[in-house]
């Protein structure tokens, strides 16, 4: 009994971190092809394919992997291989317009006369001694950065740096 | 001196801006060929337009120091190796001009913030010995800046968009990124040495010192510029390494990146940000590549969502 009630706590907090990220199964897109694996971990049993720009539904997230469903899978993908929100096709097919010149019209303009940066803007900025002095004021030593980490509790991890990946020609090739 | 010097070059200087000393995407040799018809036509703008900006104070030189510049060879600048203090006043420069476009928020402690999250990432980085400067600015677009030397701006309009520490630092490393690949001082410098090439460029100028001031006045142009595309996916690669070195959860520039990529291309906002960058769904795309499995072992990464400094307007 004790322990059937156990199961239960366990059970709904299980729920509440579930629903944390993805509350009413968020809608995302597939970025490329990848595989779907039946648990979060690369050497886990595939469960189904999908292709870039199909359209799935993300159930929950674990660490940097996404349970997701597509219409005839459910299984876990790294977070890197999915879009949320509107499908990436639909985005893409925006990029030629963008390519022209800046989309839409009265962008950048704001009634509160805090002003956006169009190219127009940065073209007639003037220099401005007193506010990089201002800018430099601010400045830390690597000490002060230091003593701001571990006031959050962050430990500098040795990490190797991430390079350009081999593939990214033949993906260019496609 | 140094000041002077400095100037006596900022004609090259900013005919070079005209390129890119910005933060975000596209192909070299496009780049350099475009650059090197901007110094051209800009150029001859200039030599019929010669409106005085305040951007400097610098005293005219004696005419025998200018034509010193007639001889080809540039002084004082060392566009081929240049040093450490000659970076960081370039960069300064085009910082200084990109706040006169846009100031900083008037709020220290958000300020002050901002540095303490910058700094401590930047020390991650090949270049922890730079002076790092990093800054709000008052703008409602979403975009983010750097510059030679160590300057890195974000504006208001990106800042709001985050919600933890970690998305932060992932967006400070990218910028941090370009600035230690030195991507904008190369694409100056090999402007530069085209320029040298093409051999007219310190005739003319030599003759006219009023183009100095006009031609720095125009520099925060360069911020509107892209640089290639291959810097930019470098520079994602690099925000994520730096931010995970300094402790944070790993995906915090992944998360800006879909909300960026959530962004309407007809919101006004990403205008600049999407003209100059390669699209979020392709940066997040050659993530996914780059990243693999070398994230898997990362545990106990921090957000600091508490931490996380909140402006209230």
């Amino acid at each position: 009994m004790n322990l059937l009630n156990k199961l239960k706590i366990a059970g709904s907090i299980a729920l509440i971190f579930g629903a944390g990220f993805a509350t009413a199964a968020e809608t995302g897109s597939a970025l490329k092809k990848d595989n779907m694996r039946f648990e979060p971990y690369a050497d886990a049993k595939v469960t189904g394919t999908f292709s870039r720009g199909e359209s799935l539904q993300i159930i929950k997230k674990q660490g940097a992997w996404l349970q997701i469903k597509t219409k005839k899978n459910t299984g876990w993908v790294r977070l890197l291989s999915v879009k949320r929100g509107a499908s990436a096709a639909s985005t893409g097919s925006n990029i030629a317009t963008l390519a022209n010149g800046r989309a839409g019209t009265g962008q950048v303009v704001s009634t509160t006369g805090i002003r956006g940066l169009n190219e127009q803007e940065l073209k007639a900025a003037k220099f401005n001694e007193t506010e990089v002095k201002t800018l430099e004021s601010y400045t830390q030593t690597a000490a002060q950065g230091q003593q701001f980490a571990s006031a959050g509790s962050l430990k500098a991890i040795s990490f190797t740096t991430i390079k350009s990946p081999q593939t990214n020609s033949a993906r260019a090739a496609k | 001196m140094i000041k002077l010097n400095l100037a006596k070059n900022t004609l090259l200087i900013s005919l070079l801006m005209s390129v890119s000393a910005h933060t975000f995407a596209f192909d070299f040799q496009g780049a350099l060929k475009d650059a090197a018809k901007e110094a051209v036509k800009k150029q001859i703008d200039l030599s019929g337009n010669n409106t005085n900006n305040t951007s400097d104070t610098e005293k005219p030189a004696s005419d025998a120091k200018i034509t010193d510049l007639s001889k080809a060879e540039p002084p004082i600048f060392n566009w081929q190796n240049p040093s450490i203090d000659e970076e960081i006043l370039l960069g300064r420069e085009i910082t200084g001009n990109l706040l006169g476009a846009a100031p900083l928020v008037k709020d220290s402690a958000l300020q002050n913030y901002i540095n303490s999250v910058g700094r401590w990432v930047a020390s991650q980085s090949d270049r922890a010995d730079l002076p790092w400067h990093f800054g709000v600015i008052e703008s409602d677009d979403l975009n983010a800046f750097a510059a030679p030397g160590g300057f890195v701006l974000i504006t208001k309009g990106l800042y709001k968009k985050m919600t933890n520490e970690a998305q932060l630092a992932g967006v400070l490393g990218h910028e941090i990124g370009h600035i230690v690949k030195k991507h904008q001082l190369k694409v100056l410098q090999k402007q530069q040495l085209l320029n040298i090439g093409s051999n007219f460029l310190s005739d003319k100028y030599a003759k006219d010192n009023k183009l100095v001031s006009s031609a720095i006045g125009s520099g925060a142009e360069i911020s509107a510029r892209s640089l290639d595309k291959t810097a930019e996916y470098e520079a994602d690669r690099l925000g994520i390494t730096f931010a995970t070195r300094a402790g944070y959860e790993p995906y915090g520039l992944v998360d800006v990146l879909q909300t960026l990529s959530q962004t309407s291309v007809n919101d006004g906002s990403v205008a600049l940000l999407f003209k100059t960058h390669p699209h979020p769904d392709e940066r997040l795309a050659r993530l996914g590549d780059a990243v693999g499995n070398k994230l898997d072992n990362v545990k106990n990464g921090q957000t600091l969502e508490k931490r996380f400094y909140k402006l209230r307007n």
